[in-house]
């Protein structure tokens, strides 16, 4: 067996490469993140609405994007629908797409969560000195439920920023993809690969480390 | 000011109240007293419609609650409640607590409903706890801001569900105190107490309600 030398240098060599590919993993989870709290927050509430149609339409995207695995909605995006619609669109578009859509459907579940989990005193406090009930959810509900969704919103963060590895389906030139390349050149497997988890795993800490810094913040601004 | 009329309320199949007749008349404090499941808060709630009724008729101050002309938002500031569990919102200072109601649904400015915020914490005793969070206060500061939020709506009738059931024994007295002082301002008010005391001192008549009617009701002769 041919012994292993560990190339330290493939390791630094690889990095200025790999940042074009990170520069893509944080365009496309930053738009997929800010649609996908968009998204979520809407079919979040629309669960909770009293209209059973707008219920259930709700339900419908949760429940159908949470019962199938991101891959097959990528490529079902990717190369499905343009058949279907006639038009092409980038791998880009269909990435941000993706992660929007996947991720709306799990921060929806975070955010009825949330939401419920609200004493029911504090809707009728609100109420009872004559706010509406779109007063009560704004300024009552809405920032108090806010608050306890930012522990599973940064879990979903973190997911769904190592969800877009699986871009590298369509082509995507992201991190992982890129990583991929600059194997099929050098064959360097164990240094770019690990490289690259150090990369993901320096992209996850800063985010935990900022989610944990506006959690503290807001609790302060409650007198905790 | 509030008329209640043969009023019946179900949860389910159960009938919690069983043809309830009240009148309050203005400026008048009702003490309601009854063992508990009696159905007392039950139709406390009724009157600021957090639960509505299965049939009879509740009127405040001229509205007709069944109405369905009738502004909801524009009774409940009329007839404010006060909750057992103060019911405070946590995110907002004491102040904020107050000022929410006179800014977003009486459409003061923020300097005036500050300026009637603190004059209300004043009131309430509480005028230097006015940036403090509901959650640095004991429960008998709560319930008096819970109060001052109430009455920063001017409303006609002040409506208190057991005010001082969740408190501790020293705390209560501060409590009582505040309202024993609207009282005597003039302050219509219909309370759920178990406070015996209280309600010889302060109320114009006492209802005692078991099994969801009207058992006894007495005009207060000592107060």
């Amino acid at each position: 067996m041919a012994s292993f030398d560990f190339a330290y240098h493939v390791m630094w060599e690889s990095v200025p490469v790999l940042m074009t590919g990170v520069k893509y993993t944080i365009i496309i989870t930053a738009g997929g993140l800010f649609f996908g709290f968009i998204l979520g927050t809407a079919s979040g509430l629309m669960k909770l609405s009293r209209n059973p149609v707008v219920q259930r339409i709700a339900g419908l995207y949760i429940e159908s994007i949470r019962g199938t695995p991101l891959m097959v909605q990528v490529m079902f995006l990717y190369f499905g629908l343009p058949l279907a619609l006639g038009m092409r669109i980038s791998p880009l578009t269909a990435s941000i797409v993706a992660i929007s859509a996947n991720s709306g459907a799990y921060i929806a579940e975070v955010v009825r969560g949330a939401v419920q989990s609200i004493e029911k005193g504090q809707v009728e406090a609100g109420r009872s000195i004559g706010l509406t009930r779109s007063q009560t959810m704004l300024y009552i509900i809405w920032p108090q439920a806010f608050r306890r969704m930012i522990p599973p919103l940064g879990n979903q963060f973190i997911i769904s920023l190592k969800d877009t590895s699986l871009l590298v389906v369509i082509g995507m030139g992201e991190l992982t993809r890129t990583g991929q390349e600059i194997i099929a050149e050098n064959f360097r497997a164990f240094e770019v690969w690990l490289t690259v988890a150090l990369i993901y795993l320096a992209m996850t800490r800063t985010l935990s480390y900022a989610l944990q810094r506006i959690e503290r913040r807001m609790s302060v601004s409650e007198g905790i | 000011m509030i008329r209640i009329e043969n009023v019946h309320k179900y949860f389910g199949a159960l009938e919690v109240l069983r043809g309830i007749d009240l009148h309050i008349k203005q400026g008048e404090v009702v003490v309601i007293v009854g063992p508990s499941g009696s159905g007392k808060s039950t139709l406390l709630r009724c009157i600021n419609k957090l639960e509505a009724i299965t049939s009879g008729r509740i009127e405040v101050d001229g509205y007709d609650l069944n109405d369905k002309n009738t502004d909801i938002n524009k009774v409940r500031t009329e007839a404010t409640m006060v909750f057992q569990q103060f019911n405070l919102f946590p995110h907002m200072t004491v102040l904020g607590n107050v000022i929410i109601g006179p800014i977003k649904v009486r459409g003061l400015s923020k300097a005036k409903a500050e300026a009637f915020g603190q004059e209300l914490l004043v009131k309430v005793d509480l005028a230097d706890k006015s940036d403090a969070y509901p959650r640095q206060l004991s429960g008998g500061q709560q319930q008096r801001v819970a109060i001052a939020r109430a009455l920063a709506l001017e409303p006609k009738v002040l409506l208190f569900d057991e005010p001082t059931s969740a408190l501790d024994p020293e705390l209560v007295g501060e409590v009582l105190e505040v309202m024993r002082n609207l009282a005597k301002e003039g302050m219509t008010m219909a309370v759920v107490s178990h406070e015996m005391g209280f309600a010889k001192e302060v109320a114009d008549r006492c209802i005692f309600i078991d099994e969801g009617v009207i058992m006894e009701e007495a005009p207060n002769h000592l107060g």
